[in-house]
């Protein structure tokens, strides 16, 4: 007979389809600030599939840093390059073929090669239920520190974590003083 | 071998089986190449950062698939490697985008415009 | 002392002696020079004291060497006045002294051969040089500050001045004399030859002296060209005899035992078992019967020298054919026609008056006492290989030369000219002496011609130098003022006249002329009757000591008697310094006692001591009985000694005394009277003998002859060449071939360089450009354009990827 359902599959049906439909109207939309609502919406979805990857950690994590912080950021940017309402910028339709006929071959180039591998089909249900569900934020968290207690046998990154807290700090002051305010316009070019 | 990707793939939309590597690795891609496009075809600076996340996010789909307990056998995921890339890319992303924004802002102090086909002082 | 030995020594050390003078100025002041270096005048003395030394020392050697060594041992007889049987060879000592290389049966050596000839030649030639060279000394002595050339003008109208050249003088000198004393002690014909041309280079030399000047270096080459046509015949006499002798040697080689180890060529040709006679050898008569020995070699391949003997032995006893006697003939005149041209003999006399451009020392030395001598030596060295028929080739030759010269001579107002006609014309007498069988009397003229010419030369010199002209139109009277000069040349002039008392003594060419004269009178008896021309060779010679004396005596009353002609002149005269005049008067008193011998019973050495017992006893082998020729059957040579025999005193020397001393007092009285007395003037007797005059004066046309018939020619053919061949062909094909070179260099440029390459090199640097400016194009500036090329490029990256992993697992 046919099995019951097996629900996380159902979800990530669910959250797959948005998040692919959210990210083609990004693309085919016009008007910038309804592209960054489509695109809450996409990484919001990708951050439910985290979840349904186990990855609990980086999901919230995806939620805070993107949804909450750069996508904020992103509409902070919309709004300080505000335009005349009447000027458009769309893509002509030439282009926009082009792009699309490139974008399909790289799509099929790209599934092609995601299911060709027999390893990935995933696992049979009764291994997949099988499996405990644990919280992965203590061992990320330690990872990050440099020990690792889910695979001993393997480094850790504190060193990456150092040298990214580092470029954060950088990156900020660069974009602090590259979006500084203009004393005179005529000397904006420096 | 086409016939059997045929039958795999009719297998990918079964329901009662979990998912694999591969359905996450599809919209992964997905998301990829619509980040991609957008980056390719979108006038607006802003849509090109758009972009850019897209991209972002369809690779850190794949991070999480190949590191997933869940998606396939223990021996060959990455562990929390996977996870912890992920988290990386995360975070430079949201630091690009700062700096991305911080250079769409400067483009459009200077030239009171955020369509970038006018940024084509480079140009040989 | 034993001659074998000391002999060649002595003579080698007289020999090398003037080499050594060379060699020392050469390096001593040539080199230098040649180098930069300027040697002071007062060390170029240096040069002449090393010269004189050296050239004084070799006298005194050769004057040892016959007094103290030969003579001794070789004791001189009167001569002996019978000829029935002809006579052996001399006493002489042969050798080698250095052996040059052996070609099969060829040897080339340096080597000598020493009879009383050679000895007595040394010492006539070392005293005569010692005596010009010591008068050079003073002669020259304007070469020892700076010279200025009154006949050379340079084309700013100056006249030149340059260095003077006092050592190269007698740098040249010494040279000289080496070589000809190598021609008198020369052992073989080729070292002759080598010697022979190292005299001719050393007259070019010393003609040349006054290099700078036009006529002195044409006539130096006038010198040395007419003297190499005389040895173009004489290289083909030498080969006549190496081909059939086998050996140029003079004499026998022997070993230490004594043995005869290879036969000269004297040897050969007289063999014992003929008594002496000249006979032809088996190889001279196989060369000539050359088909007759090819049969007989053919008919007897296993022994063909012994076939070769027997055929030349039956045709020897062949009266009917001369066979190699033409041979014989050919190698004769051959190597006569050397000494045509070494001696000044007609035809290529044109060179000797024209080598009077030398100074006057030599002059003397060269150009009368000892080069040409050297023409006339040689013949009496290889007197027994000639013929009869050679013989009068000899003759004929001198006799035509001895008229012809004096006839020129009698015209002629250089001082120098005359001297030098006269020179030619004795050279002629002994030329004919020696072609009518007076071997003797041809050698004796030589050496006292030697004493007298080289006397008249010296005084000539002293005139020259006193007045500063040699024309003697200019002078006149200037016996008051040169006195030994003039007394001294008086001496000379009659010696050359053959003045003397008859049948008892005279000047010394009295003596030798006496000797000729007879012998030319016992030719004409013994000819009479069969040929019709031998009265020529008694008539012509008689006539021409007429002349000779006739000539003599007009120089020297033109010089020295008479009123002076040129006041200028005659007040700056003076007499020469004694280093000029002490060779004077040393060669007067030989120039009047040569001709003497000391009597039987002199002690010593001294016994019989005379230049005509000397030469007699150096007499070659079969040259003393009378002869007949062959290929000419009528002619006859008589013997030397029919003429001296006491049953002939009537028919011939008296006779030829009384003609001979007749001929010579008529021309002094026919002198005397037209330049003494002036009772005839010598104007209007050239003008009533217009046409003979005028062939005198212009020396019988022989040099505008040769001018035309060679020279021209020559030089024509010389421009025809040069142009045509030279600058037309040659150079016209190296210029083709250049402007080709050029052409395709043009070709190559403008092809090769501007359109290919740098069209190339152009174009590629356009294309460049534009493939640089082309994909410019791809730089929009466009982000979209450069996201999309990303994307594209990925895609076609992950395609590869894809199925290259495709390809490789599948």
């Amino acid at each position: 007979m046919a099995e019951a359902i097996y629900w996380p599959t159902v979800f990530f049906w669910l959250f797959a389809v948005i998040a692919c439909a959210f990210a083609v109207a990004v693309v085919l939309c016009a008007n910038i600030v309804r592209m960054a609502f489509y695109l809450v919406l996409s990484l919001a979805a990708t951050a439910a599939l985290f979840f349904l990857a186990g990855a609990d950690f980086v999901g919230a994590m995806q939620l805070l840093i993107y949804v909450g912080g750069t996508l904020v950021l992103l509409i902070f940017g919309v709004m300080l390059t505000s335009q005349d309402r009447f000027v458009s910028m769309k893509t002509s339709r030439e282009e926009m073929s082009i792009a699309i006929l490139v974008g399909a071959c790289l799509l099929a180039v790209l599934v092609w090669a995601a299911v060709s591998v027999p390893d990935w089909n995933g696992l049979g249900r009764a291994a997949a239920e099988a499996l405990p569900l644990e919280p992965t934020a203590a061992p990320i968290g330690m990872g990050l520190l440099g020990a690792r207690v889910d695979a001993p046998d393997r480094s850790g990154y504190l060193l990456i974590f150092e040298i990214i807290s580092v470029h954060l700090l950088v990156v900020l002051l660069g974009a602090a003083y590259l979006a500084r305010a203009q004393q005179k316009r005529s000397s904006a070019v420096g | 071998m086409n016939v059997l990707i045929l039958a795999n793939l009719f297998d990918r939309f079964d329901l009662t089986q979990p998912v694999g590597v591969s359905h996450y690795l599809i919209v992964g891609a997905v998301l990829f190449v619509c980040g991609a496009l957008c980056m390719a075809t979108k006038r607006n600076a802003l849509g090109i950062l758009m972009g850019i996340e897209l991209v972002l996010n369809g690779a850190n789909l794949n991070f999480i698939a190949f590191g997933s307990p869940y998606l396939r056998s223990d021996a060959n995921t990455l562990g929390l490697d996977g996870q912890l890339m992920s988290l990386f890319v995360i975070v430079l992303a949201a630091a690009e985008a700062a700096v991305a924004l911080a250079i769409a802002l400067n483009f459009y102090n200077s030239f009171s415009t955020i369509d970038v086909d006018r940024a084509d002082q480079l140009q040989g | 002392m034993n001659p074998e030995t000391a002999l060649p020594n002595l003579l080698l050390a007289a020999l090398l002696l003037p080499l050594l003078s060379f060699a020392v100025i050469s390096i001593g002041y040539s080199v230098p020079q040649y180098l930069g270096i300027r040697t002071q005048y007062a060390t170029q003395k240096y040069a002449a004291y090393i010269a004189i030394g050296a050239i004084v020392t070799g006298f005194v050697l050769s004057a040892y060497a016959l007094f103290a060594v030969w003579l001794p041992t070789h004791p001189l007889e009167v001569a002996a006045h019978h000829a029935a049987h002809n006579n052996g060879p001399p006493t002489y000592v042969t050798g080698d002294w250095y052996l040059l290389g052996q070609f099969g049966k060829l040897t080339l050596s340096i080597g000598y051969y020493i009879d009383t000839l050679t000895v007595t030649m040394f010492c006539m030639v070392t005293l005569i040089a010692s005596c010009i060279h010591i008068y050079a000394f003073g002669y020259m002595h304007d070469e020892l500050h700076e010279y200025t050339d009154h006949e050379v003008t340079l084309d700013d109208g100056q006249h030149l001045h340059r260095r003077g050249r006092f050592h190269r003088f007698f740098q040249y000198f010494s040279l000289f004399s080496f070589s000809m004393l190598g021609i008198c002690v020369s052992g073989n014909l080729a070292m002759t030859f080598v010697f022979w041309e190292l005299v001719g280079i050393c007259s070019y030399f010393l003609i040349g002296f006054y290099i700078e000047r036009q006529s002195a270096s044409t006539a130096a080459n006038k010198a040395f060209i007419v003297n190499r046509i005389g040895d173009f015949g004489m290289l083909i006499g030498l080969m006549a005899i190496w081909s059939t002798l086998g050996t140029f040697n003079f004499g026998d080689m022997q070993d230490a035992q004594g043995n005869v180890v290879s036969h000269g060529i004297f040897s050969q040709l007289h063999d014992a078992n003929h008594h002496y006679n000249l006979a032809p050898t088996d190889s001279m008569i196989a060369f000539e019967a050359r088909d007759e020995v090819a049969a007989a070699v053919i008919a007897a391949p296993d022994n063909p020298v012994a076939a070769m003997n027997e055929v030349a032995r039956k045709l020897r006893a062949d009266k009917a054919h001369p066979w190699g006697h033409w041979l014989l003939f050919v190698a004769g005149v051959g190597i006569f026609c050397g000494c045509v041209g070494k001696s000044a003999q007609f035809p290529l006399h044109t060179w000797l008056p024209d080598a009077m451009e030398g100074p006057t020392p030599v002059s003397a030395l060269v150009h009368s006492a000892t080069m040409v001598a050297a023409g006339v030596f040689l013949v009496g060295r290889v007197y027994p290989i000639f013929t009869p028929e050679a013989l009068l080739v000899i003759a004929t030759t001198g006799c035509i030369t001895l008229f012809l010269a004096a006839t020129i001579a009698i015209t002629a107002v250089d001082i120098k000219r005359v001297l030098a006609y006269s020179t030619i014309s004795q050279l002629g007498f002994m030329m004919l002496a020696l072609g009518l069988g007076g071997w003797l009397a041809g050698l004796f003229h030589l050496i006292t011609h030697a004493f007298f010419k080289s006397l008249l030369f010296l005084c000539s010199g002293s005139v020259i130098h006193a007045v500063h002209t040699n024309d003697m139109r200019e002078m006149g009277g200037l016996r008051k003022k040169m006195p030994i000069t003039a007394y001294t040349m008086l001496i000379g002039c009659l010696a050359i006249a053959g003045v003397g008392v008859p049948f008892l003594a005279g000047f010394s060419g009295f003596h030798s002329k006496d000797l000729i004269v007879e012998q030319a009178l016992s030719h004409w008896n013994a000819n009479a009757a069969k040929t019709g021309f031998a009265w020529l060779f008694f008539v012509v010679p008689l006539a021409t000591a007429g002349i000779t004396a006739f000539y003599m005596f007009r120089l020297w009353y033109m010089t020295f008697a008479g009123e002076p002609r040129d006041h200028h002149r005659y007040d700056h005269a003076h007499e020469s310094p004694q280093v000029m005049t002490g060779p004077l008067v040393v060669l007067a008193v030989f120039a009047v006692c040569a001709g003497w011998s000391f009597p039987s019973w002199a002690p010593g050495a001294l016994a019989n001591f005379g230049i005509a017992n000397l030469l007699e006893q150096a007499r070659p082998v079969g040259t003393l009985a009378t002869t007949s020729g062959v290929l000419f059957p009528d002619l006859t040579i008589p013997s030397e000694h029919i003429a001296h025999a006491p049953e002939m005193f009537r028919t011939i020397k008296v006779p030829a005394g009384l003609a001979a001393i007749t001929a010579a007092l008529l021309g002094i009285l026919l002198a005397t009277v037209v330049y003494l007395w002036k009772s005839i003037s010598a104007e209007s007797l050239a003008r009533t003998l217009r046409p003979l005059y005028t062939l005198s004066w212009h020396k019988w046309w022989f040099d505008e002859l040769y001018d035309f018939v060679f020279v021209r020619p020559t030089l024509a053919i010389g421009a025809l060449v040069a142009v045509v061949l030279d600058r037309g062909l040659i150079d016209g094909i190296i210029h083709a071939l250049a402007a080709i070179g050029k052409g395709l260099a043009v070709i190559v440029s403008v092809v090769g360089d501007r359109f290919i390459i740098d069209n190339g090199v152009d174009k590629l640097a356009a294309e460049t450009w534009n493939v640089g400016l082309a994909l410019r194009a791809v730089q929009t500036g466009r982000l979209r354009q450069y996201v999309m090329f990303i994307v594209v490029g990925t895609v076609v990256l992950f395609l590869i990827a894809s199925v290259w992993r495709y390809a490789v697992a599948g």
